[in-house]
């Protein structure tokens, strides 16, 4: 295979296009432009230059992974977290284990949390109308066998599971932040193929 | 050397350099690369990094003829980590060694 600047500067331009803004692009590409003019002046072949670079498909991982960890921060949202996870996994097969399964039992737990919430919050209504209709002396219900405490348990259970809730999404907050510098401190120390650092 | 401990180091690497002197890109590779074996196209996105978080400036400068040439900078706080990041390592280097020796000493 070939190995000239056009071949290094198409496989970052490919691996990154659609993936962010082209300025931004042809900012990061200018940087190797001017890496191989300056390379190219000193008298070194394109293909020198091409080698000690290391594999660009290294350098665009690199740069995919701090954009969208970069947006994941700026912009909360479960899509970029996935995105930046995603392209974090890219970065070494080590990250399978060490950013998607945590991620993954934090997800799962943030998401129980809010549904067994959610359950609470609702249980509360029913519970109460079916004490309710047994106060009220409808004779096919006996579900508690003291209808008033059915009323203090459907208050409880209600501001429980509302409490779960609110609590669930301060928690889902701090794991996104704990997680996007997590991420940023993956990138800076997990390297890419053997053949790079 | 060990290819996961590398990376990590090689911020240091560019931050003490730049403390040294202004360079162009090229020019950082170069000096880094003549002592450590590294693939050079990591130090790009490591600058860019460094500039994104404030620690590195770049500004363009005519050199030699040619077109201008991108220069990095250390920003104030570009200098203090680099203070604060070479005390660790030294401390940190400084500790290995003395460790290295005594394993060394005892197996004797």
């Amino acid at each position: 295979m070939a190995q000239t600047e056009q071949d290094y500067l198409g496989v970052l331009r490919s691996g990154l296009d659609g993936k962010m803004p082209k300025e931004e692009i042809d900012d990061i590409l200018s940087d190797y432009v001017e890496h191989f003019r300056i390379g190219k002046a000193e008298g070194r072949t394109e293909e020198e230059l091409y080698h000690a670079l290391g594999a660009p498909e290294d350098v665009t991982r690199e740069i995919k992974a701090t954009y969208m960890v970069s947006r994941a921060e700026q912009t909360r949202s479960c899509s970029n977290i996935w995105h930046a996870i995603m392209a974090t996994l890219g970065l070494g097969l080590f990250n399978l284990v060490f950013v998607l399964v945590p991620f993954i039992i934090l997800a799962v737990l943030v998401a129980v949390v809010f549904v067994v919430g959610c359950l609470f919050a609702v249980l509360g209504p029913v519970s109460f109308i079916i004490a309710l209709l047994q106060i009220l002396g409808i004779p096919f219900i006996s579900f508690w066998l003291w209808p008033v405490a059915g009323v203090f348990f459907a208050i409880g259970i209600t501001s429980l599971g509302l409490l779960l809730v609110i609590s669930d999404m301060y928690l889902a907050h701090f794991f996104y932040h704990l997680g996007i510098r997590y991420l940023k401190w993956n990138i800076r120390v997990i390297k890419g193929t053997e053949a790079s650092i | 050397m060990n290819i996961q401990f590398k990376k990590g180091v090689l911020e240091i690497c560019v931050l003490s350099v730049l403390a040294q002197k202004e360079c162009y890109g090229y020019e950082l590779v170069g000096e880094i690369s003549k002592r450590i074996d590294i693939s050079e196209g990591t130090i790009y996105p490591l600058l860019r990094r460094l500039k994104d978080e404030g620690l590195v400036t770049t500004y363009l400068q005519e050199s030699g003829g040619g077109p201008p040439r991108k220069y990095y900078r250390l920003t104030a706080s570009g200098q203090e980590k680099e203070r604060e990041l070479r005390d660790e390592w030294m401390q940190f280097a400084t500790s290995v060694n003395a460790i290295l020796a005594e394993v060394k000493n005892g197996t004797d």
